[in-house]
């Protein structure tokens, strides 16, 4: 029961601010979407034989898509988690009886819920300017779009724990980011190994499903096992890491610190 | 019943130069106590109740809370306390006074709608109805030390930390605050440590004070106790014109001297005495001296001058 109603506080919490930051978050999706919309149109009128992201304008949206979901997976916890520092209720969160942890994985939750807010319109949107409608199966894609998305909260706590003891890493929070489309754009299809990286195997899977139709059962059952373990592996090391760093800080005496 | 039991604390932090912020301190509070924590800036205030709040590790010592040592069951603890951290940095800014207040009682597992009621009696308590529906950076400072008092309240535990409080407010709301803090404590029977440079709010809430200088505990007892300990007598006298160097060696050399201020026309000594008898000798001398003596005034040492003068010795 008490885990209902911390839940659902937490919930009501990220949703009232994400209300109350409406027009930040309206202005940052303007300009994620008019970067799209630079990079489809430079792409197909100035080179045209090289459009790349599975060779189709279908992949480049799956990818924007989902590099979009993941960058708001790890700023919530990268930048959300330093910003509680700096206005110092990461501490209070930090006295509740159930647990830092706790707090975070309800919020882990309701960011992934609200970013379906945001994300799901843009890709509505980025169908429309380019005209290439892709095949939308919930059952197959939800799933694999949270097993996709799992590692960048898992890399948002290593980050954010880092945040906790170093302070001063917003550089590095924003490195990350871009490395992130390095992870995308990864040909696990081609090398073995880079199904080990975070995001890439996923987004192909997620392309098999909204470009082929191709339905989660039908699906490679090695490529899903290792989906599913994959991001678990980067979820639960970055919450341990998170863990270790949160006890580092509180030994330091920096937790409220900023 | 003892609620909070601090023993042998001991904290270091191990930076470019490593500082001990407190250095084997233990004290008791009980049920229902109102305590004070003094001492200068650095003096280890804060990392004791951030080390009673679990926000801290300690290098050694245990902080027991109703018998149950915090760091090996932090659950429960936390289930008994709440904190008010540096004044105003504690609340959300972007949500307003009630998502504020039914934020912070959902995180202690208290449902908001349930305590609805409650959540409106602290609203009309801290004067907040006014401004129930606006985002907390909208509010003045003083309203915005009031909502972190009542998100601490809303927590419904039964000790409350609060460290600083009134950091920066104005006398008006400093005492309005005070007040407010005061009665519902008293009311609700919480445990209360205050900690705060202010004299006046600590001699107005607290019956007992904890005096922390360097890390170390230099005095605890009741401020009653206190006065009555370290109080002494003062004089203040207001003789014309300066006086000369060597006289005032003299004094300095022969009495406590509490102040001294001079200008060209007049100068003002307080002067320290174990009895009232002892006042001959100062006139004595300052006969000899031909000093034009003005004014003599008996001064009674408030609770700032003996916490200064504990912490002086300490």
């Amino acid at each position: 029961m008490g885990d209902l109603i911390l839940f659902k506080t937490v919930f009501k919490k990220e949703f009232v601010m994400m209300k109350n930051y409406l027009f930040n978050t309206l202005f940052s999706m303007i300009s994620i979407y008019m970067i799209f919309v630079f990079m489809f149109f430079g792409i197909k009128f100035i080179s045209p034989s090289t459009v790349k992201f599975g060779n189709t304008i279908e992949g480049l949206i799956i990818g924007y898509f989902i590099w979009l979901f993941s960058i708001f997976g790890y700023s919530d916890m990268s930048w959300g988690i330093m910003e509680e520092a700096r206005a110092g209720t990461l501490e209070q969160l930090s006295m509740t009886p159930f647990g830092l942890h706790r707090v975070l994985i309800y919020r882990i939750i309701s960011t992934f819920v609200l970013t379906f807010l945001y994300t799901v319109p843009m890709l509505f949107l980025m169908m429309i300017t380019t005209g290439k409608f892709l095949h939308i199966d919930l059952i197959t894609v939800l799933p694999l779009i949270l097993f996709t998305v799992l590692p960048s909260f898992g890399l948002g706590f290593i980050m954010s724990g880092l945040g906790l003891i170093f302070k001063r890493l917003q550089a590095s929070f924003q490195i990350l980011q871009f490395i992130f489309i390095v992870f995308l754009l990864a040909p696990s299809d081609k090398i073995f190994a880079f199904k080990f990286l975070p995001f890439s195997l996923g987004v192909r899977l997620i392309s098999q499903n909204m470009i082929h139709k191709i339905k989660i059962f039908e699906m490679n059952s090695l490529d899903l096992i290792i989906l599913v373990s994959v991001a678990l592996f980067y979820f639960f090391v970055g919450f341990y890491i998170f863990k270790i760093c949160e006890r580092i800080a509180k030994k330091k005496g920096v937790l409220g610190h900023y | 019943m003892k609620i909070i039991e601090v023993k042998s604390l001991t904290k270091i932090y191990n930076g470019k130069n490593k500082v001990i912020a407190i250095n084997n301190i233990s004290f008791d509070v009980e049920k229902g106590e109102i305590i004070g924590l003094l001492g200068p800036n650095g003096a280890g205030k804060t990392t004791t109740i951030k080390c009673i709040a679990t926000l801290i590790i300690p290098d050694s010592g245990e902080i027991l809370i109703k018998g149950k040592n915090t760091f090996k069951n932090p659950s429960f603890a936390l289930k008994n306390i709440s904190a008010v951290l540096e004044g105003n940095r504690n609340i959300y800014w972007r949500l307003s006074v009630r998502n504020n207040l039914e934020f912070f009682a959902g995180l202690q597992g208290l449902n908001p709608k349930k305590i609805k009621n409650k959540i409106d009696e602290l609203i009309d308590y801290f004067n907040l109805r006014e401004k129930e529906k606006a985002q907390a950076r909208f509010l003045s400072r003083g309203m915005q030390q009031k909502l972190a008092v009542a998100c601490a309240f809303v927590r419904d535990t039964e000790i409350l930390l609060l460290d600083e409080p009134t950091l920066g407010l104005d006398v008006e709301t400093t005492h309005e605050l005070k007040e407010l803090i005061k009665k519902k404590a008293k009311k609700e029977g919480k445990t209360l440590i205050l900690s705060s440079h202010n004299m006046k709010l600590v001699e107005d809430i607290c019956e007992r004070v904890i005096i922390i200088n360097r890390g170390k505990i230099v005095a605890i007892d009741s401020i009653r106790n206190l006065k009555e300990f370290f109080g002494y007598k003062a004089f203040s006298f207001e003789i014309e014109g300066k006086i000369k160097e060597e006289t005032k060696k003299e004094f300095i050399d022969k009495f406590e001297l509490v102040k001294f201020k001079e200008d060209e026309y007049v100068t003002e000594i307080e002067i320290e005495l174990k009895s009232a008898e002892y006042l001959y000798d100062v006139i004595d001398m300052m006969k000899k001296s031909n000093f034009k003596l003005k004014r003599i005034e008996e001064k009674t040492p408030d609770f700032e001058e003996i916490y200064l003068k504990i912490v002086k010795n300490g």
